[in-house]
C-alpha cells in the first residue's frame, strides 16, 4: 500500500486509544457469543434522544473525521457511496451508489453510479452528483483538510501520488450520475470497500472551496448534510455556535430535504441532541435511570456490572471490536530477543488484564490478532489460537516463561541485564490497571522498569509511535479494522516497510522479510475466501515472532435507557445507530 | 508574624510564677516546658513520631498484620466483573482493581507523603532562609533583585507552574538534559521551587530589623566579617521562626505532593502514593468507598497532626504571638 500512510495516523491512533477505534464486525465467521443485535424495524415514530458523551467529537467535516463517536455522527447526516447497514456489518450496501461497484481492467477499474435525487440540505438544496463526491476526495489530499486515510485507501488512484487538493486525473465522472476511478495496481476492490468512510460523502465544491481555502479547513463549521438527519444551522448554514458549540451541545435535527424513497434508513427519530462534557460516570448512572438517553462513553467497569445485573436490556456488548495488544520494540535489547519476548508473553495473565476491566462480558482472551468478525479470524485459530505454546494459559504460565528465559541465555529463568526498560502506558483505569499488571509481569521475570502512564495523543505521538523514544513495551496499544477487511487489521500494525520516524503505526517495529513478502502479496490477493486465507496465514506467522502480545479481543459495552430501543452499529463499536433507533411508545 | 501585641495574661502570670520562684530557666527549658503543657500539640507530635515509624518500618509493620505487600496482586480479591473486595479478614482496608492490598499501600503510601513532605520542605527552608538572609543582611540592590524576583515567584499560579514543570521533566529521560529525572526528586524539586518564597520573605524581614540591634553592631564594630555576623549572630536568632514557619509548611507539601500526584504528575505507579490512590478510586466511590477513604484518612491525619504541631510549636516559641 502507499508510501503516504504517515500522514494517516495522527488520528487512527488517538481513536484506537479511546476506547480503541473506529469500525467493528461480526460476519458468520467471527466466533463470538455476542447478543443478539435489535434490527430497529417497525419503531415507533418521533421524539427526541439525548446522547450524553464526556468527550467532545473531533470533527463534523466529512474529509477530516475518523474517530468512533463522529463516525456515529456522520452515519445518519451523510450518504457515503457505500455503507453497512448497523447490524449487518460485514455487507457492503450501496447508499449515494445505485448499485453494486462495478470492477473492470483486471481490478485496476472502479465503476460507480450515483443515485438520482438525493439532494443536499439547506442552504445548497441541490442535487448530488458524481462531481461532488469527486470534490469530497481530492478535498482529502488538500493539507487544509489533511485526511488520515486518504492516501491509504485512495493512494492506488491514477495521479494520487501527487495530489495536494486539486483535481485527481485518475478519477473521473463521464455524466453526472457516473464516477470512475482509474488504479495504478489491481486493488479496486478494496478501494470499493473503502468508501463506507466518510469520505466519500459529497461535498458541494462550489459552496465549501472558499472555507478548504483556510488552514485549516472551516468547512466543519458550514458542514452541509445528506442523509435523514443535519447539524442545525442558520439560514447561511453556519452550524457552528447554533446547532454545535464546541465542548458543550450538539444538536441534530431532520434534513427538509431527504427523502425516505431510495434511503435505508428508516428515520424514526425527530432528533437528536447531545450533552457534552460532563462526567462519565455521573452520565453512566443518569443513562441507566433516565428515559431517551444514550450514553456514547465506554461505561466504567462498575456501570457494566451494575447494568449486567440489573438492567440486562440496557446494555449492548458489540462484538468485534478490536484487538488490544502489548507490543514489545523488536528493534531494541532485550526484546530484540524471540526467546525473552516469549517468555513475557508466557508469563503474562492475560486473564487478569481482562477482568480489571470488566471480566467475561466484555470481551474474550486474545491469542492472536485478527479478531472476531474479521475475515480470516476463524482461519488463523479462531478463539482457540494458533497453536502457540507461550500463549496457551491465559491466566499465565511462569514456568515456561522461565524456560524461554533460560533458553534467551538467563540460567536463573529470570533476566538479569541491568538496564531499566521504558513502559509507556494509558493513564485512567482501566487502562492504568492492564499498563501496571503487564508493568508487574515484567519486574517478575527480573526486569528493572519504568512506568509511565500519560493520555493517548502522547503515549503514541511521543513513545509509542517514534522509534527514536526507545520505548521498550507499550502494553495498552490496539488495533480495528476499517472496515471488514482483514488487510485493514494487520497491514500497517505489523509491516516492516511502514516503520516511520513519526507516528510509527508499526508499534513493536516487527521487520520480518517473510511476513512483508506475504504481505506484498496478500495485498493483491481477490476474493473475500482466498484473502481471509492469505492474511490469516500472516496473522500466525505475526503472533509465531511474540512482537506482540495479544490479550483481548473487545466486545464494547454501550449503555441506553430503558426507552430507547437501540440498534447498535456493529460496524462500528455498538453506538446506537441514530437513523434506526427509536424511542418506546 | 505578627509582634507586638502586648502578652496574654496566663503567659504574663507565668513569666511571674518563674520570676517570684527566683528559678532562672533558657529559652529552651521555657520553650520544651510551653510545648509540653500543649495537650493536643503533644499528642499531634506523638501521632507524627508514629506516622514517622510506621513509614521507616513499612515493611514489618505489613508483615505484622499479616498483609500482602503493597505491589502482590490478588486476583482472588476481585469478583468476576473486576470489582474489588471491600474491607475483610484477609485485607482489613479492602483491595484496590488490580487486587492489592490498600492498607498494605497506605502504610507504604505514608513513606512518599512523609519522605517528599519533609525533603521538600528541608530544600525550600534552606533555599528560603538563605535568600532571606542575603536579601536583609546586604539590603540594597542585592535586596531589591532577590525580592523583585521573590514577588515574581510567588505571583506564579503554584499548582499550574507545578503540574507544568513536572509533566515537563516526568516524561522519558527527564529534563534539563537529563539532570531532572522523573520520579520523586522531580516532585521535591517541584515542591520546593514553589515554596521557598513565603519563608524568604519572613526571614528576610527579621534580618532586616536583627541587623540594626546592639549586639550586631557590637559584633561588626568587633571587627566580625560579614559571614560571622550573619552565621553567628543573627541565624540563631532566627530559629523560632524557622521551626515555627518549616512546621507550617511542612503539611502544606504533603498536600502538594497529593495533589501533583493525584492529577497524575507525581510518583509514578505502581509507587504507593496517597494522592495517586485518591485519584484512582475518585471514578468509583459509590460502589468503592475503601479505596478512597482509608489513604484520604491517612492523608488528613497526617495533616492535620502537622498544623497542630506547627500551631503548638509557634505558641510555644513566641508566646506574644497573635494567634
Amino acid at each position: 500500500m502507499p508510501r503516504l500512510v504517515k500522514r494517516a495516523l495522527p488520528l487512527l491512533l488517538l481513536i484506537l486509544a479511546t476506547g480503541l477505534a473506529a469500525c467493528g464486525s461480526s460476519s458468520d465467521n467471527g466466533g463470538s457469543s455476542s447478543a443478539t443485535a435489535d434490527d430497529g424495524a417497525g419503531g415507533h415514530r418521533g421524539g427526541t434522544l439525548t446522547v450524553l458523551t464526556s468527550q467532545d467529537i473531533t470533527s463534523l467535516d466529512p474529509g477530516i473525521t475518523y474517530q468512533s463517536l463522529d463516525l456515529n455522527v456522520l452515519a445518519s447526516t451523510m450518504r457515503t457511496l457505500y455503507t453497512y447497514e448497523p447490524t449487518a456489518p460485514a455487507t457492503l450496501v450501496p447508499d449515494l451508489a445505485a448499485g453494486p461497484p462495478q470492477i473492470s481492467d483486471g481490478g485496476k477499474t472502479l465503476t460507480v453510479r450515483i443515485r438520482r435525487g438525493v439532494r443536499f440540505a439547506p442552504p445548497v438544496s441541490r442535487e448530488v452528483t458524481a462531481r461532488d463526491v469527486k470534490y469530497a476526495i481530492e478535498r482529502g489530499f488538500n493539507p487544509n483538510v489533511a485526511n488520515a486515510y486518504a492516501s491509504t485507501y485512495y493512494g492506488d488512484v491514477v495521479g494520487a501520488d501527487r495530489a495536494s487538493g486539486g483535481a485527481i486525473a485518475g478519477i473521473q465522472t463521464p455524466d453526472d450520475f457516473t464516477l470512475v476511478f482509474r488504479l495504478t495496481r489491481p486493488t479496486a476492490s478494496l478501494l470499493a470497500q473503502s468508501t463506507v468512510l466518510p469520505l466519500s460523502a459529497p461535498v458541494p465544491q462550489e459552496y465549501a472551496k472558499p472555507f478548504d481555502a483556510k488552514a485549516p479547513s472551516q468547512y466543519a463549521a458550514h458542514v452541509v448534510s445528506t442523509g435523514p438527519y443535519m447539524v442545525a444551522a442558520d439560514s447561511d448554514g453556519k452550524v457552528l455556535g447554533e446547532g454545535y458549540v464546541p465542548g458543550r451541545s450538539l444538536r441534530l435535527v431532520r434534513n427538509p430535504n431527504w427523502s425516505a424513497a431510495g434511503d435505508h434508513r428508516p428515520a424514526y427519530l425527530d432528533g437528536i441532541d447531545f450533552e457534552i462534557g460532563g462526567s462519565g460516570t455521573v452520565y453512566g448512572r443518569q443513562t441507566l435511570a433516565g428515559r431517551g438517553l444514550v450514553l456514547a462513553d465506554p461505561p466504567t467497569p462498575a456501570l457494566v456490572k451494575k447494568a449486567y445485573q440489573e438492567a440486562r436490556d440496557q446494555i449492548f456488548f458489540s462484538p468485534g471490536a478490536g484487538t488490544r495488544y502489548a507490543a514489545l520494540n523488536t528493534a531494541i535489547p532485550p526484546f530484540d530477543d524471540a526467546n525473552v519476548r516469549k517468555a513475557v508473553a508466557a508469563a503474562l495473565d492475560r486473564e487478569q488484564m481482562r477482568r480489571v476491566r470488566g471480566g467475561e462480558v466484555i470481551g474474550d482472551i486474545a491469542s492472536h490478532f485478527l479478531y472476531p468478525g474479521v475475515q480470516g479470524f476463524e482461519k488463523a485459530g479462531g478463539l482457540e489460537g494458533t497453536g502457540v505454546d507461550f500463549l496457551a494459559h491465559p491466566e499465565g504460565d511462569t514456568a515456561l516463561a522461565a524456560r524461554y528465559m533460560r533458553a534467551a541465555g538467563y540460567p536463573s529463568g529470570r533476566y538479569t541485564g541491568g538496564e531499566t526498560l521504558q513502559i509507556v502506558g494509558l493513564a485512567g483505569a482501566p487502562d492504568s490497571n492492564d499498563a501496571q499488571i503487564f508493568d508487574q509481569t515484567l519486574q517478575d521475570l527480573g526486569f528493572k522498569t519504568s512506568l509511565k502512564l500519560v493520555d493517548s495523543g502522547v503515549m503514541y505521538g511521543r513513545f509509542c509511535g517514534v522509534p527514536r523514544a526507545r520505548v521498550h513495551a507499550c502494553p495498552n496499544v490496539g488495533w480495528i479494522r476499517d472496515f471488514a477487511d482483514p488487510q485493514t487489521v494487520l497491514n500497517l500494525a505489523f509491516n516492516g516497510n511502514f516503520i516511520f520516524p513519526e507516528n510509527n503505526p508499526n508499534w513493536p517495529q516487527l521487520n520480518d522479510a517473510a511476513i512483508n513478502r506475504a504481505m506484498a502479496r496478500g495485498e493483491l490477493t481477490v476474493g473475500d475466501a482466498a484473502r481471509a486465507s492469505a492474511w490469516a496465514e500472516i496473522d500466525r506467522m505475526i503472533t509465531a515472532t511474540a512482537a506482540a502480545v495479544p490479550w483481548l479481543y473487545d466486545r464494547q459495552p454501550n449503555v441506553f435507557a430503558a426507552d430507547v430501543r437501540c440498534v447498535p452499529e456493529l460496524w462500528n463499536q455498538g453506538h446506537c445507530d441514530f437513523a434506526y433507533t427509536s424511542l418506546k411508545p | 508574624m505578627s509582634v507586638g501585641a502586648p502578652g496574654l495574661l496566663a503567659q504574663e502570670d507565668r513569666y511571674e510564677r518563674d520570676f517570684t520562684a527566683g528559678v532562672a530557666r533558657s529559652p529552651w527549658q521555657l520553650f520544651s516546658r510551653r510545648l509540653r503543657e500543649d495537650r493536643v500539640a503533644m499528642a499531634a507530635l506523638a501521632t507524627i513520631v508514629l506516622l514517622i515509624l510506621v513509614a521507616v518500618l513499612a515493611p514489618l509493620v505489613v508483615k505484622l498484620a499479616g498483609a500482602p505487600g503493597p505491589n502482590v496482586q490478588d486476583r482472588d480479591a476481585t469478583d468476576m466483573f473486576g470489582t474489588p473486595l471491600g474491607p475483610n479478614g484477609d485485607h482489613w482496608f479492602g483491595v484496590d482493581p488490580l487486587g492489592r492490598d490498600v492498607f498494605s499501600r497506605t502504610v507504604y503510601g505514608a513513606r512518599v507523603s512523609l519522605l517528599v513532605g519533609i525533603v521538600g520542605t528541608g530544600v525550600a527552608v534552606l533555599v528560603g532562609v538563605t535568600v532571606g538572609l542575603i536579601a536583609g543582611y546586604y539590603r540594597g540592590w542585592v535586596d531589591t533583585l532577590l525580592s523583585r524576583f521573590v514577588d515574581v515567584v510567588l505571583s506564579f499560579p503554584v499548582l499550574l507552574l507545578g503540574i507544568g514543570i513536572a509533566s515537563a521533566c516526568s516524561l522519558g529521560k527527564g529534563c534539563v538534559g537529563g539532570a531532572i529525572t522523573p520520579g520523586v526528586r522531580t516532585v521535591i524539586l517541584v515542591i520546593a521551587l514553589v515554596t521557598w518564597t513565603s519563608i524568604a520573605r519572613v526571614v528576610r524581614g527579621q534580618v532586616l530589623s536583627l541587623r540594626e540591634r546592639e549586639f550586631v553592631v557590637a559584633a561588626r564594630a568587633l571587627g566580625a566579617s560579614n559571614r560571622r555576623v550573619v552565621v553567628r549572630e543573627i541565624l540563631p536568632n532566627l530559629t523560632a521562626p524557622i521551626i515555627v514557619y518549616s512546621s507550617l509548611l511542612l503539611p502544606q507539601t504533603i498536600l502538594l505532593e497529593a495533589a501533583l500526584s493525584f492529577l497524575g504528575v507525581g510518583v509514578s505507579p505502581p509507587t504507593a502514593s496517597w494522592g495517586w490512590m485518591i485519584a484512582d478510586a475518585s471514578d468509583n466511590f459509590d460502589t468503592q468507598w475503601w479505596y478512597m477513604v482509608f489513604p484520604g484518612a491517612a492523608l488528613l491525619l497526617t495533616v492535620l497532626a502537622c498544623n497542630l504541631l506547627g500551631d503548638g510549636l509557634r505558641d510555644a516559641l513566641d508566646p506574644r504571638a497573635e494567634r
